[in-house]
């Protein structure tokens, strides 16, 4: 029976699954919509897994992304992580000199400056240079172009139309007046590009030192137009790993063995009919104390099985 | 008179002020998700959150039926010197006519004004007395934070989760009861008692981590609009120490000058290594205490500012060069009513990870190690 470990990233847009065996081999991934249900997606998920796998021996869960402790609750979790050490942590594993790994994915933007194969510096969208995957799709369907073709269609644009990146509302309007003067599709797709990154890299990267080798990942790493988009912004070669969309599951996965391992504990998993259990969240407020924190409570069957929120424990630690 | 005022850090400390000065208090509520609500329909959209906040708790303070505001108003370039006005007039244009706001403007910019103020709210009470108690209340502000800061270097080694929370809260509640000097430091002693008997793990000189918080001095100080960072850091295993406790900032700009600790004027000269005029705000300060920290052995600075907060923004500027420089990581949080949650808790859980690789090792295998230690940490939140 193949013995494996399970990474879960529970992100915004996306829910990744994978599986590695010991060697972290990665024997299954799979990337599914989270659209706005991440306890169903998760479910959905684990029950792919099966289905692709046959028997297995899981020997360690890990979870990470802003749903991490949603999903740990739900798989019985050994470790549950935060996506920047957990993507570094992957990205390191498969690029072992990597210095600079950008991640973009549907909501948040990342870059994650390692040294040797340590994290010494990270930094992340604060409250603009968000939401630049979403922003893309909009865009793609906007323009009536399949997100999957967009990327080949700015690589075949011939002139540079500037766009102002600042804020996606006005990129948004900007896109639209470079349409009425004529400019073609591919050349305002590529316009784009350049502004989505000309922005990342100013205000997400501000005052970061970045040095090659850049690893790029997160979905927006499948668009041809925005990699060319780096490789002409930064004039050097971007690596795009082979798993680019599922390194947080990766290297969730990656955390459980080394956690497994080291300790010889026996894995939390509740097993794969947590895919058939009936989980359900609800939140309240409590009037405990006058800091009225608000409450979350995941069900199992009815029965609560995990509490957070509290500021001083007395919900969390009544379990 | 109905006196009530702006909710920051430890509000009993206000509330003792006005109490000994015998007017009537209306304690505000702790601002809550209202709070921010209220202050950001009646407030101008791209003013900072501080604004906002203030605005909110004085609607709500006005609700439970306080006549009089008091707050301190602004000193130097820094918008927040409008703050007071700005309030007046949002509240006059809600038909609050009846509402006094007495706003004090640092003393030296016109003790005229200062001097009406404090015979306003000295409310007939005799000199004697008002210099009597004035010093207890120094005492009282002293004391507590004392306290606090043993609250923030127990918290990260407490055995039994959120006991220490649960201590403090007691200590702030019997604090909220002194009513005299010599209670004062009776309740104190007790209180010292109560926080050295909470069960605490040992933990080795060199694996301990301490993060210092510096900053606005608003969202340095008010623990509901900053998610409570410091019982954030202080769960992760990590000792905190604010850049601001109001007993100094009492010594920095209420004490005259004489008498004030030579503490305040060292930060401002390390501060001003990097910016040499004063831009308002607490920029310079920030840039000092950043420094101070790390001269003090500090493992990482968590910097917070209120978004669109131009000192803190000049500041941040500053941070990549000053973070090299002076070879210490700084985490810098905007926050405004936009922020989320989660998005701050996943950079302060990776922030802490990379403090703890750099002070203890530098290999990949400590590097995975170290990661574990944490998850076990983490764990006790779970299940």
């Amino acid at each position: 029976m193949k013995e494996i470990y399970i990474g879960v990233d529970v992100g915004s847009v996306s829910t990744n699954v994978v599986a590695i065996d010991r060697n972290v081999n990665v024997l299954f991934k799979t990337y599914i919509r989270t659209n706005g249900q991440p306890i169903d997606s998760v479910k959905e998920g684990v029950k792919q897994l099966r289905e692709a796998l046959g028997d297995v021996e899981v020997l360690g869960v890990g979870t990470t992304g802003s749903g991490r402790q949603l999903a740990g609750a739900i798989l019985g979790a050994d470790v549950v992580k935060n996506e920047i050490t957990a993507h570094a942590i992957a990205t390191i594993h498969f690029v072992p000199d990597v210095r600079t790994i950008f991640e973009i994915g549907g909501q948040d933007s990342k870059i994650i400056i390692i040294k040797d194969q340590m994290v010494v510096d990270f930094a992340m969208n604060t409250v603009c240079a968000a939401g630049t995957g979403s922003f893309l799709d909009h865009q793609a369907e906007r323009l009536k172009i399949p997100i999957e073709q967009f990327g080949d269609l700015a690589l075949s644009a011939t002139r540079p139309v500037r766009i102002a990146g600042r804020c996606t509302v006005f990129a948004e309007s900007d896109m639209i007046a470079k349409q009425q003067f004529g400019f073609s599709k591919a050349e305002i797709i590529r316009g784009l590009c350049d502004a989505l990154v000309r922005n990342y890299l100013n205000n997400v990267g501000r005052g970061k030192n970045l040095e090659p080798p850049f690893v790029f990942q997160g979905g927006v790493a499948a668009n041809k137009g925005i990699r060319a988009a780096f490789e002409r912004e930064l004039q050097s070669k971007i690596i795009v790993p082979e798993h680019f969309n599922v390194m947080g599951a990766i290297g969730s996965a990656i955390l459980a063995k080394n956690y497994i391992e080291k300790t010889n504990a026996k894995t939390n998993f509740r097993g794969f009919d947590a895919a058939d259990i009936d989980f359900s969240t609800a939140s309240f407020e409590c009037k405990g104390c006058s800091n009225r924190c608000e409450v979350v409570k995941v069900s199992m069957e009815g029965k609560v099985i995990a509490m957070w929120g509290d500021r001083c424990g007395k919900w969390t630690n009544s379990l | 008179m109905k006196v009530s005022f702006p909710y920051m850090g430890s509000a009993i400390v206000y509330k003792k002020l006005f109490e000994f000065l015998e007017h009537e208090v209306i304690m505000p509520p702790k601002p809550t998700q209202r709070t921010m609500d209220l202050g950001v329909k009646y407030s101008p959209e791209f003013a900072c959150i501080p604004l906002k906040m203030v605005m909110g708790t004085y609607l709500e303070a006005i609700e439970k039926g306080a006549k009089v505001l008091v707050t301190s108003g602004g000193h130097g370039p820094c918008r927040a010197g409008f703050y007071g006005d700005t309030h007046r007039n949002i509240l006059k244009s809600l038909g609050y006519d009846d509402i006094e706001l007495i706003i004090f403007d640092a003393p030296q910019d016109s003790w005229r004004a200062f001097f009406r103020n404090v015979q306003k709210i000295r409310n007939g009470v005799p000199w004697h007395k008002v210099i009597n108690r004035m010093y207890t209340l120094y005492r009282f502000v002293q004391k507590l934070d004392e306290l606090e800061k043993m609250v923030q270097k127990i918290r990260p080694y407490e055995v039994n989760k959120g006991q220490t929370t649960q201590v403090w809260n007691q200590i702030q509640e019997r604090f909220d009861k002194i009513k005299t000097r010599k209670e004062l430091y009776k309740v104190y002693e007790e209180c010292k008692q109560l926080l050295f008997s909470i069960p605490t793990r040992k933990v080795d000189e060199k694996d301990r981590i301490r993060v210092g918080i510096v900053g606005e001095i608003y969202v340095v100080m008010e623990s509901s609009i900053n998610f409570g960072i410091e019982e954030i850091l202080g769960n992760l295993g990590v000792e905190v120490e604010r850049s601001l406790y109001l007993f100094e900032w009492i010594n920095d700009n209420l004490v005259p000058w004489i008498l004030r600790p030579k503490r305040f004027k060292e930060i401002i000269k390390k501060g001003q290594r990097y910016i040499k005029i004063l831009i308002g705000g607490h920029a310079v300060e920030t840039v000092g205490h950043i420094i101070d920290f790390k001269e003090r052995g500090f493992d990482g600075i968590v910097h917070l500012m209120p978004f669109a907060c131009l000192p803190e923004l000049v500041t941040q500027s500053l941070i990549p060069k000053i973070s090299k420089e002076v070879d210490i990581p700084i985490l810098s949080l905007p926050i405004d009513e936009q922020t989320g949650k989660a998005n701050m808790l996943t950079r302060i859980e990776a922030f802490i990870d990379l403090l703890k690789n750099r002070k203890r090792g530098k290999t990949k295998e400590v590097f995975i190690d170290n990661i574990q230690e944490h998850v076990q940490e983490e764990r006790v939140v779970m299940v």
